[in-house]
């Protein structure tokens, strides 16, 4: 291990995002506040409650994995693509940095950002509804899988693309959708046969039902259940980058 | 021979993409403290040999040393001795160039000398733009902080892929300097360059690859000796009368040939002492006014190499 070199690239990597942080930081917040007033207080009037939560509060762990999800995948991926697209991933290549330096510094700082930007996002949320954690341990450990995950996944994607297009299409085609259709704004079992027995094979729901576990002490799925595929999500995810880096691909010709 | 550990050497170092083969075989050895010049065409084959060596690029056969460590089996320990000045312009748009070479010298877990980065900055002529965006170098400014980049962690061998392609005349000598410098510090520099002067100024050694393959391998003297051509040039008073065939017997048997209209008579002297050639000016007539000694250069030497393994090639097809 290369103690000094991995926490350099660490910091890089955090100050990378920190030295545009109106894009980084205030940009995801404000975007997911918006979620909030929308959803929360416009549409919120009408729904009232979900599974005995108030639909405010119930959207709010959902709005937070939205932004924990995003942040850590653009930062890994951002961060991958441009230096691939620079010719700057050279100075990592031919410097002494080993695979589990380089996975460290990377999914760290990426990881960083996620809680940073949720974090923001359950303060501004607990502004308006409130800031008890029914299951803290959970609600951490979950954070930091999801963003674990991400993080790899973001890795995974900006490696193996050769374009701006390739890059945006897992976001857009994959991540997005199964986001917003993962139960962010509304309880699994309110929809009609079959989308709720389909909704059950999104993985994310697992997410979105995790922090919700943490967040308020309830869920409409196992929390244990949850804590499986998050972590196999994420252990296949770090694994796969940590293979790409070990092994060169598309890296090294 | 001396029995130490070379700072860079290939041995048959082979290279295939689909369809081409970017090396064939080179096996070449690099002193620890010296500067070795790596010449050749476009597309010769040197950018990648300095890839393999440096770790971007994986070997299809053959193996890499650097100072002694295999650069795939040992690959980490190897990178730790090197820097590379890639060809390609590179830049990070989010930090300073002082930020850059901080994170430079982290990466190879050199402690942060700022001492150091000022030293570099400071003998790249970058110091005035430490605090200054890296985008808003100036190309040449870019180019300098790639070989700050490559110093920083005061490598014991220095890649420089073309380091003063696009870097002004004055620079230039600058930083021929400045690589003088590290090697009277104990630093290996291995460069690539289309300069020829360059090479010929600085290189103990040159190496000459075409298509692949290792083809003039020694000291810019010696590859001049034994490649280049000496003539020396009888300026005439008037034209030679006759032609080639009624040149006094000497200087045919010589070679000699009438140029310039009959008003010059060259005369080659690779085989011939220059001073016995010039004794032969009394036998012309009209008068000789003028003499001329050519050398070859270089240039010449790399020309005739990469031209020759043309027609080489050619007839072996």
């Amino acid at each position: 291990m290369n103690r000094i070199g991995l926490e350099t690239l660490m910091v890089k990597e955090t100050r990378r995002f920190l030295k545009v942080a109106g894009q980084t930081l205030a940009q995801p917040v404000v975007t997911t506040s918006l979620y909030f007033l929308v959803f929360g207080y416009a549409l919120g009037g009408r729904v009232r409650e979900i599974d005995g939560v108030p639909y405010s509060q119930f959207i709010a762990p959902g709005l937070v994995l939205l932004t924990v999800t995003q942040n850590a995948f653009l930062n890994t991926s951002s961060s991958m693509f441009i230096a691939k697209i620079q010719g700057t991933i050279v100075d990592l290549l031919i410097a002494p940095l080993g695979v589990f330096d380089l996975m460290v510094a990377f999914l760290g700082a990426a990881v960083l950002r996620g809680v940073l930007t949720g974090g923001l996002v359950w303060f501004i949320s607990a502004l308006f509804t409130t800031f008890s954690i029914a299951q803290p341990v959970w609600l951490l450990v979950y954070v930091l899988l999801v963003a674990i995950a991400f993080a790899a996944i973001g890795l995974c994607v900006a490696i193996w693309s050769d374009k701006f297009e390739q890059l945006n299409v897992i976001p857009t085609f994959v991540l997005t959708p199964l986001t917003f259709l993962g139960g962010v704004f509304y309880s699994a079992h309110m929809l009609p046969s079959p989308w709720d027995t389909i909704t059950r094979c999104n993985p994310i729901l697992y997410m979105v039902e995790g922090l919700r576990y943490g967040f308020l002490g309830t869920a409409t799925t196992s929390p244990w259940l949850g804590l499986a595929i998050t972590g196999g999500i994420a252990a296949t995810a770090t694994v796969l980058a940590a293979w790409m880096f070990a092994t060169g691909y598309k890296l090294r010709s | 021979m001396s029995a130490r550990m070379a700072a860079v050497e290939s041995r048959d170092l082979i290279k295939t993409y689909p369809g081409v083969q970017a090396l064939r075989g080179v096996s070449l050895r690099i002193e620890p403290g010296e500067i070795f010049a790596l010449l050749g065409p476009n597309g010769a084959g040197k950018t990648t040999w300095i890839s393999i060596v440096c770790g971007l690029v994986r070997p299809t056969g053959g193996t890499a040393l650097v100072l002694g460590h295999d650069v795939v089996t040992d690959s980490l320990a190897a990178r730790r001795h090197i820097g590379l000045v890639p060809q390609e312009l590179n830049f990070d748009p989010f930090f300073t160039p002082r930020e850059v070479l901080r994170f430079q010298m982290g990466y190879y877990g050199v402690p942060r000398d700022d001492a150091r980065i000022d030293e570099v900055l400071t003998a790249l002529d970058l110091i005035g733009k430490a605090n200054t965006n890296t985008r808003a170098l100036s190309g040449g400014m870019k180019r300098r902080l790639l070989i700050a980049k490559a110093l920083v962690h005061r490598p014991r061998v220095a890649f420089l892929d073309e380091p003063t392609a696009g870097v002004d005349v004055a620079l230039r000598h600058d930083l021929w300097s400045y690589v003088r410098r590290l090697r009277s510090e104990g630093t290996t520099i291995v460069l690539t360059t289309h300069y020829l002067d360059e090479a010929q100024a600085l290189a103990d050694r040159v190496g000459v690859i075409d298509k692949g393959a290792l083809i003039g391998l020694d000291t810019p003297a010696a590859l001049v000796q034994r490649f280049g051509r000496k003539q020396v040039r009888f300026k005439l008073k008037a034209p030679w009368s006759g032609d080639a065939g009624t040149l006094p017997d000497a200087l045919r048997q010589l070679g000699a040939t009438l140029e310039v209209g009959g008003f010059t008579v060259a005369c080659p002297a690779d085989t011939t002492p220059v001073a016995e050639v010039l004794g032969l000016a009394s036998l012309l007539s009209p008068a000789v006014v003028d003499v001329e000694i050519i050398q070859s250069s270089l240039e010449d030497v790399f020309l005739h190499l990469t031209g020759r393994s043309d027609a080489a090639a050619d007839g072996a097809t």
